[in-house]
């Protein structure tokens, strides 16, 4: 499961350094906790990656030897650092996939919201736009499949989900994901003190009102 | 405040971007030719930290109204006051002169850098524009933007910065090497490319020979700057100032900093050629560029 990290140079300022192949709550743990310990300039986590950047004008070969002494510190924290945010999203379940993807998944509409409902996921990281989180995962029983033709306009406050994941459109913006919601959340404001509604390792739960 | 009386058409307001919030899934913008828009401002006496405007569309045209020192630089650029000067020169422009920078059909990115730097609004601590999402605008006619203290006078008009453009650009190969075969490798090092009319500041769009990867499903992670991926069809798409934070394509080779302007300053239809440089290779290439171009 666990396997050594493979560290390879992206470019002359950065490492992307990945943990495995696979979407795994360990792995993205793993990735996000390598990118709050390194200090040498911004850090990107993901899945089962992560890049760690550095000034162009630091010697390569140094910054290598801080990654490495970053990865050997990481995993060594007997426990998490703090109990994960819970953040509640008010979600109206009146998507226009929503009828297709509980026909997909062989579930009434209402099974669906249920199963989506009552889960709470966790968010891996942050990507795509500002305040995307790519939350997971979806009850198995949720098959979603990225739409063929992404839609051109998908509206802000958009939930969506696919292969398991499900997130939520902070910009109008085009996307594949299957949609079968909406919330009036403001998921990313640059005023506001932490401007995206999701961090990344927080845990989030769906309200249906 | 500077006048923009002719504001070309997507010109905007930018300073070395928002790099702090990449982990918010926040573009880090800033300028799209990143050496071209240092030069303007180091030109002009400003700090790293200032902002000067990106004009894309030429003509564009503008009025101080205090007297500033001002330099032009891109590709192919020269800048009008009461006689016609090239571009990568500071200019000292007097107040209300009417300043004309003009381009030739292979302009793309041209800087604007004016003593003092452009104090427009600032989002999550940067000037950088990024429209799709409401941070700041493109400039558009009329517009008047605020500027910070002059500094520097008649006397420091006439230094000058050379620069060449071409149509070779260096790049390290990787991150994803393994999900190529070595031809597709060779192919992306050894083969012209051509520039995309798609291309924008998020990524320059290349056409040419097809180096598409192995299959196999890629899970997303970060994207650098420079990042050149290559989706399914196999034609590569250059990460520039704009670029997401993440991506799901495998990413062939990296293009090295010193050269990024090369590749955003291809214009549509125009050819481009990678070569291999090994990393350490890059760094000293960087640095150097650096010490040539800014060490005064």
């Amino acid at each position: 499961m666990t396997r050594a990290p493979r560290v390879l140079p992206f470019g002359e300022s950065a490492f992307l350094v990945e943990l495995g192949d696979e979407l795994d709550d360990r792995l993205a743990a793993r990735a996000r906790e390598i990118a709050d310990r390194w200090e040498y300039g911004p850090a990107i986590p993901a899945y089962a990656s992560v890049v760690l950047q550095y000034d162009d004008r630091h010697d390569p070969a140094l910054a290598e030897k801080r990654v490495e002494s970053v990865l050997r510190a990481a995993g060594q924290r007997a426990t998490p650092n703090a109990a994960p945010r819970l953040v509640e999203i008010a979600v109206r379940y009146d998507g226009p996939d929503l009828a297709d993807v509980a026909r997909m998944s062989r579930l009434s509409v209402d099974e669906l919201i249920s199963r989506h409902s009552r889960r709470e996921y966790t968010a891996y990281f942050l990507g795509f736009l500002p305040g995307w989180a790519y939350c997971g995962r979806l009850d198995p029983k949720i098959i979603a499949t990225r739409l063929e033709r992404p839609r051109e306009r998908v509206p802000a406050g958009s939930v969506g989900v696919v292969d398991g994941q499900t997130g939520v459109y902070p910009y109008q913006s085009p996307g594949g994901w299957r949609l079968i919601g909406s919330t009036d959340a403001v998921m990313f404001d640059p005023l506001r003190e932490r401007p995206s509604l999701i961090h990344a390792g927080d845990r989030i739960r769906f309200v249906p009102r | 405040m500077i006048h923009i009386e002719v504001a070309g058409f997507g010109s905007t307001v930018q300073d070395l971007g928002r790099p702090g919030h990449v982990r918010e899934g926040v573009p880090v913008s800033g300028p799209a030719d990143p050496v071209a828009f240092r030069a303007a401002q180091a030109l002009v006496g400003n700090s790293s930290t200032d902002a000067a405007i990106e004009a894309v569309g030429l003509p564009f045209t503008f009025r101080c109204d205090s007297s500033r020192l001002v330099a032009v630089t891109g590709r192919e650029v020269s800048v009008t006051v009461r006689d016609r000067l090239p571009g990568w020169t500071a200019v000292f422009v007097r107040a209300g002169d009417l300043v004309r920078v003009s381009g030739t059909e292979r302009s793309r990115y041209t800087y604007i850098a004016v003593s003092g730097g452009v104090a427009s609004e600032a989002v999550l601590g940067s000037r950088a524009a990024y429209p799709r999402i409401g941070f700041g605008r493109a400039l558009q006619s009329g517009d008047a933007l605020a500027l910070g203290q002059p500094h520097g006078g008649p006397e420091d008009a006439g230094a000058s910065l050379h620069f060449i453009y071409g149509e070779r650009a260096g790049a390290s190969a990787g991150p994803h090497v393994d999900r190529f075969d070595d031809a597709a490798i060779a192919r992306f090092f050894s083969e012209p490319f051509t520039l995309s009319a798609q291309s924008d500041r998020q990524g320059a769009r290349l056409d040419g020979v097809v180096v598409a990867p192995k299959g196999g499903e890629l899970l997303s992670c970060g994207i650098v700057t420079g990042a050149v991926q290559v989706p399914r069809g196999g034609q590569p798409i250059v990460a520039l100032a704009d670029h997401g934070t993440t991506g799901g394509y495998p990413i062939i080779a990296t293009v090295i900093g010193a050269d990024i302007g090369q590749i955003a300053q291809r214009a549509p239809g125009e050819t481009l050629h990678f070569y291999r440089v090994e990393r350490d290779a890059a760094h000293e290439r960087s640095r150097v560029q650096h010490v040539s171009l800014f060490a005064s």
